[in-house]
């Protein structure tokens, strides 16, 4: 028998067209209009709980639902709550759940659920003040549970729908059973999506099914809050390091969303008639300088003064992002766009820096050529860029500066280390945060001056005023936030460079995103034709 | 000959203990912290202290080195500290796109590179030789990333006949898998033909000038015969070298073709691995790639014998 090259082509053909295995054929994947391909960071822990990074919160926001979540405003609205009241000396709060809330395994979102998770929660940074004026929590029913307060607390509504650093997410009972310490191991909440563990490869794939079972709030969409209404069967969330390959992707139709593209793109992606630039977080990251309060120079207060006035906050932002119409000056220790920014003691605040006054200040702190280290994040584009640019305007002012570049694990560890530069320890690291962020002292920890946060920063009259905020209306905490302004930036617990917003780039087919800062709700997004 | 693998595979225990210390010191001498990077970024020092506890990274290393390599010795390489998963288990859901690419990538760079090198040899100072050196020179100086934009900015985005990255299972189709991988695939090969077609000229060139293959010229043995039955043979030993050679540095240019194409390999695995100070899986991917490494090269020496009767062992 002889074989021609032209039947050994058709069989080549057929085989390949029979190679898909009959199990793999015979799945119904969602078809590409149902489906949405987002770029999007590797999640490292998938506990919310134990880490609240974007990417684990993104993740949260997905398969947990929430007591209450902020609106588009950020005014806290009820979400799993149906009805809720106080008692007349407020405290006692009592909450009970509305209707249809169910596990994605097929059990009932129960008051045990919240209790569990509530007290969780209250073993992060986020929870820790509610549970230290707490006396109980308790379920009554099945649907209805107590939260017993020792004193009255303005903020615990307000607290519980936070989206800063650990959001309060209802796990079931068996699983919120544990310290924030021991990470969750499965995937199970009563959220608007269903984590796929069959199509999920870590640090590569994470594929969220719309949870078919959900129940939405009546209400239209605001923030985080509303109805969660799942317009597409499947969120493909890839894990692609490359931004210059995620872009290619993009424009070839392949994705439909990238996370984070890089400032240099953003011409080729305005010139790209099927694509979008959107500002859809609303709140740029505001980017600092942490400060080693225990070394010298900057244990001296006029160092660390010398510090703030040098620094050009349009030069670093130019290094952030060459496009001006994404960056903004920020003077406020509450950002640029929470309702507590105001202009107290920001005089040192002058365009293009003063790098006589720096000088000046550095001779009275009595500066006499000690090394200072940077800590320069190498896989860290942004810190890395800013690290070099203040290492450069130090060496211009005469101080004897070293970088030390290393990734952003090493430089994390190092971190900790509370000796001198020669043995191990450092001045100033660059780092950054979100906006909204900077409007919530209770548990940002770039806004605790009591000696533990990085760089063991501390003014005791500052954290004074901090501990009034839980108890204070709004009005009041805008006095406050005068007060600790005028404090934080005669202590200089950090120097800001600048703000960056990072807008995200879609298809235009690509629609319905939510807006909200830092986060990534995957809810009412749809793909279009 | 089986007496000698046998002493081969007996001392690669031996080579395997000493890689397995010396991973597992490297790893703990190099800064970097598993806990912190699990706690996240706005983690207190006290949260970060609970997981490092949680995960045993407080006990002493001996301790730690003891528990990893009785792991090993009962086949378990332990689980990642992130996913919790088995390395075994992360390993096989990325072995395929490596070995995929590995494979392909070996066939196109021996093909490719002793053909180029053959003809090269063969009319040597002529066009095709002079090709060779300008070829060796492009595929060796530009580096797999920027040959893997070029591509895909002409194949991709350009003409869009081939997708700019992912990667389908063998398991879903020949076609959609073959075709995922052909960018990948040719822009890892450029520096490998390069490097094998300028070994196999030098090893050819050599041979060729040998009075045998005068002789053989004489007797009026056809062009094919002198080439590849005469000489190839002859001149086969370095050009082995070089494919085992390569296949051990393929790793490197496979961990960046594997980013530049966003293919899920092992090179991804170890990368991320790396930046989050993932140990378990970054020492039992290492530990499984330096066993490929001992086979490899004991295949190869075992490869000499095959070609050159005269070699015993």
């Amino acid at each position: 028998m002889t074989i021609s090259r032209r039947n050994l082509v058709k069989g080549g053909a057929a085989g390949a067209a029979f190679s898909v295995p009959s199990i793999l054929r015979g799945q119904t994947a969602p078809s590409a209009k149902r489906t949405v391909k987002m770029q999007n960071g590797n999640i490292t822990n998938f506990d919310p709980y134990s880490n609240s990074t974007y990417h684990t919160v993104d993740h949260g926001l997905a398969i947990y639902d929430m007591l209450f979540a902020l609106d588009s405003k950020f005014t806290p609205q009820p979400q799993m709550v149906g009805k809720w009241r106080v008692s007349e000396d407020k405290k006692t709060y009592t909450f009970e759940l509305r209707d249809g809330l169910g596990f994605h395994d097929g059990t009932s979102v129960t008051a045990a659920d919240c209790v569990a998770s509530i007290r969780r929660w209250g073993q992060t940074a986020s929870g820790k003040l509610v549970m230290e004026r707490t006396r109980d929590v308790s379920k009554k029913d099945d649907k209805t549970f107590t939260v017993a307060l020792r004193e009255p607390l303005e903020l615990l509504v307000d607290q519980m729908a936070s989206s800063t650093s650990y959001l309060l997410f209802i796990m079931r009972e068996k699983d919120a059973d544990r310290p924030p310490t021991q990470p969750v191991t499965t995937h199970i909440g009563s959220g608007p999506f269903k984590f796929n563990e069959a199509l999920f490869r870590p640090g590569v794939r994470y594929i969220y099914d719309r949870n078919e079972k959900y129940v939405p709030r009546q209400e239209s969409p605001s923030g985080l809050a509303g109805g969660k209404i799942v317009k597409v069967d499947r969120a493909n969330w890839e894990s692609l390091n490359d931004v210059q390959t995620a872009l290619a992707a993009l424009q070839a139709g392949e994705l439909d969303f990238v996370s984070d593209p890089l400032a240099e793109f953003y011409p080729m992606i305005e010139n790209d008639p099927n694509l979008v630039l959107e500002d859809l977080h609303k709140s740029g990251d505001n980017y600092y300088l942490g400060i080693n309060f225990l070394q010298k120079p900057f244990d001296n207060v006029k160092a660390r003064q010398a510090l703030l006035h040098l620094v050009d906050q349009d030069a670093y932002m130019r290094v952030l992002n060459p496009n001006p119409k994404y960056n903004r000056p920020i003077t406020s220790l509450f950002g640029t766009d929470t309702p507590y920014v105001n202009d107290v003691n920001t005089g040192w605040y002058k365009k293009g820096g003063d790098p006589e006054k720096a000088k000046q200040l550095l001779k009275e702190a009595g500066y006499a050529g000690e090394k200072v280290i940077i800590l320069q994040p190498a896989n860290w584009l942004q810190g890395s860029n800013v690290a070099q640019l203040l290492a450069l305007t130090l060496r211009n002012i005469g101080v004897n500066t070293e970088l030390a570049p290393s990734n952003w694990a090493a430089l994390v560890e190092r971190l900790s280390n509370k000796g001198g530069v020669e043995s191990g320890g450092w001045s100033i690291f660059p780092t950054s945060a979100i906006d909204i962020g900077f409007g919530a002292p209770l548990s940002a920890e770039q806004l605790v001056m009591n000696g533990t946060a990085r760089g063991w920063r501390k003014n005791d009259e500052y954290e004074a005023l901090r501990a009034q905020w839980a108890d204070s209306a709004l009005e009041e905490r805008k006095v406050l936030a005068r007060k600790m302004q005028s404090l934080w930036w005669d202590t200089v617990g950090f120097v800001f460079l600048g703000q960056t917003i990072t807008p995200i780039a879609r298809r235009k087919t690509l629609t319905g995103l939510i807006s909200y800062p830092a986060l990534l709700p995957m809810w009412n997004m749809q793909q279009g034709a | 000959m089986g007496g000698y693998v046998c002493r081969r595979l007996i001392s690669a225990i031996g080579v395997m203990a000493v890689v397995g210390v010396f991973i597992f010191l490297l790893l703990r001498l190099v800064p970097g912290d598993a806990a912190a990077m699990m706690a996240g970024n706005n983690a207190t020092p006290q949260e970060v202290a609970g997981i490092r506890e949680q995960l045993g990274l407080n006990e002493p290393l001996t301790v730690q080195f003891v528990q990893w390599a009785l792991g090993i010795l009962s086949g378990n390489l332990g689980s990642s500290i992130f996913a919790g998963l088995p390395v075994l288990t992360l390993v096989s859901q990325r072995i395929e796109p490596t070995i995929s690419l590995s494979i392909l990538t070996m066939i196109v760079s021996v093909t490719g590179g002793i053909c180029f090198g053959i003809f090269a040899a063969w009319r040597a100072g002529g066009f095709v030789d002079r090709m060779l050196t300008a070829f060796s020179a492009v595929g060796y100086s530009v580096p797999v990333f920027v040959v893997g934009y070029f591509l895909t900015y002409c194949f991709s985005l350009g003409t869009r006949w081939l997708p700019v990255q992912g990667y389908v299972s063998i398991g879903q189709g020949l076609a959609p898998w073959f075709v995922h991988l052909v960018l990948p695939t040719v822009a890892l090969s450029l520096s490998y033909i390069a490097f094998i077609a300028r070994i196999t000229r030098a090893s050819m060139l050599e041979v060729l000038s040998e009075d045998y293959m005068r002789t053989a010229a004489a007797k009026g043995a056809s062009t094919y015969a002198m080439l590849f039955h005469y000489a190839l043979k002859n001149a086969a030993a370095p050009i082995l070298t070089v494919i085992g050679l390569s296949f051990a540095y393929l790793i490197g240019g496979v961990v960046i073709t594997e980013t530049v194409f966003n293919l899920p390999g092992i090179g991804r695995l170890v990368v991320d691995a790396i930046n989050n100070r993932d140990y378990p899986v970054i020492q039992g991917v290492l530990i499984l790639v330096s066993g490929l490494y001992v086979l490899i090269n004991l295949a190869v020496d075992l490869a000499y014998r095959l070609v050159d009767p005269r070699i015993r062992y």
